[in-house]
């Protein structure tokens, strides 16, 4: 079945599946299937923010005078979310979009994109600020080895969707060998399978992988360090808590079997790889964190700790699609983390973005009563 | 550790109801959403957005009813509440991970 950018069969839309239904022909948004990616878009687009509006003259000044390992693990978390974002400004669009059946759907896909699109631009902004030549950072993107080793586990599940997909819209059903690849063999049941899984690895990418680095970024501002910086990340992380919250609609409107009824048993079938990726890319974040940390930790953070916080948040996000939590850490060791992340004080200038949550193990001589009145054990 | 707030009285104000939680017993009114009234009493939930559209306040709910003034746009999971905007509407029992 080949993809048509103007599908000239008439059907009634609000009885498409998600994905691999009827290719979308008229981009209407009177009448929903799912009316929750419509809700999606609107708060997405209530977000828009741009890069620029945020001053990082301060930062500048600030990364000088960081300690060359935080120099390290400020540069290295940089690099690790330009990768992931600049995976998630294009694959959702080139994976998703030959195969979404929904025009609010393949909207909130597009939406979702653009907004990864931001995100990038805003480190080019950010590094352009702090360093002379920004080419040494972008290159090393493609040739550090701790970046290339996630840049693998990040891109195999899209790659994998989108090859199939290809293959599926040109030759139709069937085994096909691919030159270098082997026998892909093209059914129903695999796309969909291979799509769940997409699916699956994008929500740990956006509710899991990101988190080191905001951990990191919200630790130095903490100690009024590159502030403009966690301005900057606090957007991204609304952002992201919007993508993730798509994901798991996306799941488990899949596993409900509300959607599309073989979805959900793919979705029961697929349940112990999709742990399995949960748990991977736990592991991997974790050493990612031991990876910063490798020539000294910050004040309030280490790889230990850092590391107890990526299992208690892969906890949290397992629970959110329906799978049972895995990790023995049961209490967030950063609780003052969510007051960076929340994002009603979003607007608020870098200067006075004072948050009066403590920090673990923080040595602050200025220390008066007032600093413990949220102090929570 | 047991929370039991002596000045109000249930009886007295039919829009008071109790949390469980563990050993633990928090009185919540209808005025607000359980977490900033679980904050209060020094209880630590895990939050994000606070508008009702990250998930990361899932917390479980074992029995007892909560509503929301507005359809959040997070999943809630069936047996579980998005504290920073569920409204407590009888008494309920809630839990954390396993
Ligand atoms: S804190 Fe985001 S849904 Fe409740
Ligand atoms: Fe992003
Ligand atoms: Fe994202």
């Amino acid at each position: 079945m080949s993809y048509s950018t103007f599908n000239r069969k008439h059907f009634d839309s609000m009885k498409e599946p998600m994905f691999f239904g009827e290719n979308v022909n008229v981009a209407r948004y009177d009448q929903q299937k799912h009316p929750i990616f419509e809700k999606l878009i609107e708060k997405q687009l209530s977000f828009f923010w741009r890069p620029e509006e945020v001053d990082l003259s301060t930062d500048r000044k600030d990364f000088q005078r960081l300690e060359e390992h935080e120099q390290h693990i400020f540069l290295s978390n940089l690099k690790y979310q330009t990768l992931l974002d600049s995976v998630q400004g294009r694959s959702p669009n080139v994976a998703l979009l030959p195969i979404v059946s929904l025009p609010e759907l393949e909207t909130w896909i597009e939406t979702w994109s653009f907004s990864e699109t931001i995100h990038s631009r805003s480190y080019t902004h950010i590094i352009r600020n702090i360093v002379n030549d920004p080419t040494k950072i972008f290159d090393d993107i493609v040739t550090n080895e701790e970046i290339t080793k996630r840049a693998d586990s990040v891109s195999i599940y899209y790659d994998r969707l989108i090859e199939m997909v290809n293959l599926y819209n040109t030759m139709g059903m069937g085994t096909f060998n691919v030159p270098g690849k082997g026998d892909i063999e093209i059914s129903m049941p695999k796309l969909k399978k291979a799509l769940y899984l997409t699916i699956a690895s994008v929500n740990v990418l956006e509710a899991i992988r990101f988190y080191v680095s905001f951990a990191c970024s919200f630790a130095f501002a903490e100690r009024t360090l590159m502030e403009g910086n966690a301005k900057i990340i606090k957007l991204i992380a609304r952002d992201e808590a919007l993508h993730l919250t798509g994901t798991q609609h996306m799941l488990n409107l899949m596993a409900s079997g509300k959607d599309d009824p073989e979805m959900a048993e793919i979705a029961a079938e697929c349940q112990d790889e999709v742990r399995q990726i949960f748990i991977e890319a736990a592991e991997q974040e974790k050493e990612w964190a031991t990876y910063l940390f490798k020539d000294g930790s910050m004040i309030g953070l280490n790889a230990q700790i850092l590391g107890q916080y990526v299992e208690y948040i892969t906890n949290v996000r397992m629970q959110a699609v329906g799978l049972e939590t895995c990790f023995a850490t049961k209490h967030n060791p950063i609780p003052w983390i969510n007051a960076w992340l929340v994002s009603d004080n979003v607007q608020v200038a870098p200067q006075e973005a004072e948050i009066s949550s403590y920090l673990v193990g923080q040595t602050d001589n200025n220390l008066d009563d007032s600093d413990f009145d949220d102090f929570d054990l | 550790m047991t929370l039991i707030s002596k000045s109000t009285n249930p009886t007295k104000n039919d829009k008071v109801h109790r949390v469980l939680l563990g050993k633990k017993q928090i009185l919540v009114t209808e005025e607000e959403p359980l977490l900033i009234q679980l904050e209060r009493a020094g209880i630590h939930v895990e939050y994000q957005c606070r508008e009702g559209y990250c998930s990361s306040c899932s917390i479980k709910l074992l029995w007892g009813h909560v509503s929301y003034p507005f359809e959040p746009l997070a999943w809630v999971q069936s047996g579980y509440l998005l504290a920073c905007c569920a409204i407590v509407k009888s008494d309920i029992e809630i839990a954390f991970f396993d």
